[in-house]
């Protein structure tokens, strides 16, 4: 079959009645679940697992999948607004995306989302389509070292981000990855930093990080903050719609995005976090005017909204060309097709083509859908952020607690929400930024993971790193960028 | 002179943070050699490196004016203490009690005098959390508190 009759083949399959409503009924949920805070993909698929035992196997996939990126639409929802990322991912989004709500400009942020979000999915479907056996060749081209040079790269670059000081940005993203250390260690079986709490054997909850650091601590400063008592001001149909001015400048960083987000997405594990972290640093590079980043740029927003959700389609190549999930939500993915008996891999494409085809048109008809679906619901986001502040927190604080909850039904996971909290509040009042802790965090055990793997194949030569052509470059990249950052800083202490 | 303390405070407080882990994981955990890293090698290297950054952080605010930031302890207090009312609350006052005192403790700091609204606000969310999270997402959970 080639690609167009394919995709033709799909498009067909996935507008049947009896496969349609699934597609629609796992965006929609996707969305609602997705804005409750610390509430994502991987709770709500969960919940539906069971639901799939009655379906077809491809519908229940379709299904699945429009719940996965349909939560990402819901996340930058809840990100933009509120300041409640659920997932590392969105906490980009809320870099700048928050700064456009305190401005006034909620709709023009969540049009810039829903846009560049659309337009990252159809540049990661068609990189999916064109690129499928090229992109799962180049992922298993990478090694540990390769994995491990990225990585620490995408740190280095990430650096600059919400912060103008290089340090002060570098420590927390240390401060991060020290504290991906706890809980016990993958290798030895060491429990480390864990205090003899059982709790922390699995390590700090991902959530409660997200939501203490985030959450709680922009709730703790608006409490009494007289701006938030009930934004007042009219908000006419055309503050929620972009100026040309916003459309220009949201354009290219869209194109850029999908495109980095279509390629790390396809790398397992590390693609959509660390791609939407590199689409900000990268946009703030090549800004003509950096200081805007931070401070309500729509670049800022749509980069990143784009990188993700290409990311979140090319991780399927993994995952089915493969038989290799990239994260947990891809492996309950795999895990609904086992049940069905189906076994993804190498030879899925040929052996159940409806299944690959009917998947890639669904992503295409779900993303539409979930633009239609968000374009109008604009406007009732915008017009919740007329309700005074004082109605809305304490309802966000009970939905952090039971999303962070919900994770692993841990009470102690409510409690270090409380402890995580203060400690954000705290880095806040210092302008320190917490988004890059989280990147730390997320990142820091795939990195000592990939990092001693790679020492031990090469027998603790750390040559390793210049001498394969992937990891060297990456090495190369990071050694310019440090270099680049010090002589930023030296010039500006000079001048 | 006015110093930049947040600076200063934060860089310091990074310093112990990195210095205390690097002591703690070079005394408990095993380095290993570079070949076979034990699990003490990353934490000791990330520890140092962060109090290395802390103080590079710190030093240089001292010479430096900053900006004054607005600390909130009420503001703070209240909302930390309602998250473990929550959490402690949970299994023993039940998902209606333990939302129900939550949101009251919560609204306490809130700039606006006067119980009724804050009574209907407690009866809203409590509603509202019931309706979404039991019913609607099916969490298995305890409504009411538990009887003696």
């Amino acid at each position: 079959m080639t690609t167009w009759e394919g995709l033709l083949y799909g498009i067909g399959f996935a507008m049947q009645p009896g496969v349609l409503i699934y597609c629609i009924l796992g965006v929609v949920l996707g969305t609602f679940v997705g804005v409750l805070p610390g509430i994502g993909a991987m709770a709500a698929i969960s919940l539906l697992l069971p639901v799939t035992y009655y379906i077809t196997a491809e519908a229940a996939l379709i299904m699945l999948a429009g719940v996965y990126y349909g939560a990402q639409y819901g996340g930058a929802v809840a990100s933009i607004l509120m300041r409640l990322p659920g997932t590392p991912q969105s906490a980009v989004t809320a870099l700048d995306g928050y700064p456009m709500v305190r401005e006034g400009r909620a709709g023009v942020a969540l049009f810039a989302a829903m846009a560049s979000s659309f337009a990252g999915s159809v540049i990661g479907i068609m990189v999916l389509v064109m690129l499928a056996e090229w992109l799962s060749r180049a992922a298993t081209a990478f090694g540990a070292a390769d994995y491990a040079a990225m990585m620490i790269l995408g740190l280095v670059a990430a650096s600059t981000i919400g912060t103008d000081q290089f340090a002060k940005g570098f420590a927390m993203v240390t401060l991060g990855l020290l504290l991906g250390c706890v809980g016990t260690d993958v290798n030895s079986g060491v429990q480390r930093f864990t205090f003899g709490q059982t709790e922390f054997l699995d390590g700090i909850n991902l959530v409660a990080l997200a939501m203490g650091l985030f959450g709680v601590a922009e709730v703790i400063a608006n409490v009494r903050d007289p701006d938030r008592q009930g934004v007042v001001e009219r908000i006419g149909l055309r503050r929620l719609l972009p100026g040309r001015d916003d459309l220009r400048r949201m354009g290219w960083p869209t194109l850029r995005g999908g495109a980095l987000g279509s390629f790390f997405g396809a790398l397992p594990g590390t693609g959509s976090t660390l791609s939407s972290f590199l689409s900000y640093a990268m946009e703030r590079r090549v800004a003509r005017d950096p200081s805007r980043f931070g401070k309500g740029a729509v670049e800022g927003v749509a980069g990143p909204e784009s990188a993700n959700n290409a990311a979140a389609i090319t991780a399927f190549v993994p995952t089915l060309t493969l038989g290799i999930p990239g994260d947990p939500i891809m492996a309950l993915m795999l895990g609904a097709l086992v049940i069905h008996g189906i076994q993804p891999g190498p030879l899925m494409l040929e052996a159940r083509p409806e299944m690959f085809w009917g998947l890639v048109a669904s992503f295409g008809i779900g993303n539409l859908l979930l633009l239609i679906l968000n374009l109008p619901l604009i406007g009732i986001w915008v017009a919740m952020l007329r309700i005074p502040f004082r109605w809305l927190y304490p309802a966000i604080l009970v939905f952090v607690c039971l999303g962070v909850y919900s994770v692993r039904g841990l009470t102690f996971d409510i409690i270090a929400v409380a402890g995580i909290g203060l400690v954000g509040y705290l880095l806040a009042l210092a302008a320190f930024s917490p988004a890059l802790l989280l990147l730390g965090f997320v990142l820091g055990p795939l990195i000592e993971t990939n990092l001693r793997r790679a020492l031990l194949i090469s027998r603790g030569d750390p040559m390793v790193f210049l001498e394969r052509p992937i990891a060297a470059g990456f090495v190369v990249a990071t050694a310019a960028l440090l270099l680049l950052s010090l002589w930023q800083a030296w010039r500006r202490r000079t001048a | 002179m006015r110093r930049d303390w947040p600076d200063i405070w934060g860089g310091l407080a990074l310093a112990a943070v990195g210095l205390s882990a690097c002591g703690w994981a070079l005394a408990y955990y095993d380095l290993g050699t570079l070949r076979r890293m034990g699990p003490g090698f990353f934490p000791t290297v990330l520890g140092a490196m962060l109090a290395a950054l802390g103080l590079i952080v710190a030093l240089p605010a001292l010479r430096r004016t900053g900006v004054p930031s607005r600390v909130q302890p009420w503001a703070a207090a209240a909302v930390l203490a309602s998250i473990v009312i929550f959490g402690l609350g949970l299994s023993r006052l039940g998902l209606v009690g333990a939302t129900a005192a939550s949101v009251l403790v919560a609204s306490l700091p809130a700039p606006q005098p006067g119980w009724t609204w804050r009574m209907v606000l407690t009866l809203a969310v409590t509603l509202l959390t019931v309706l979404v999270f039991s019913f609607g997402l099916r969490m298995t959970l305890p409504l009411w508190p538990r009887l003696p």
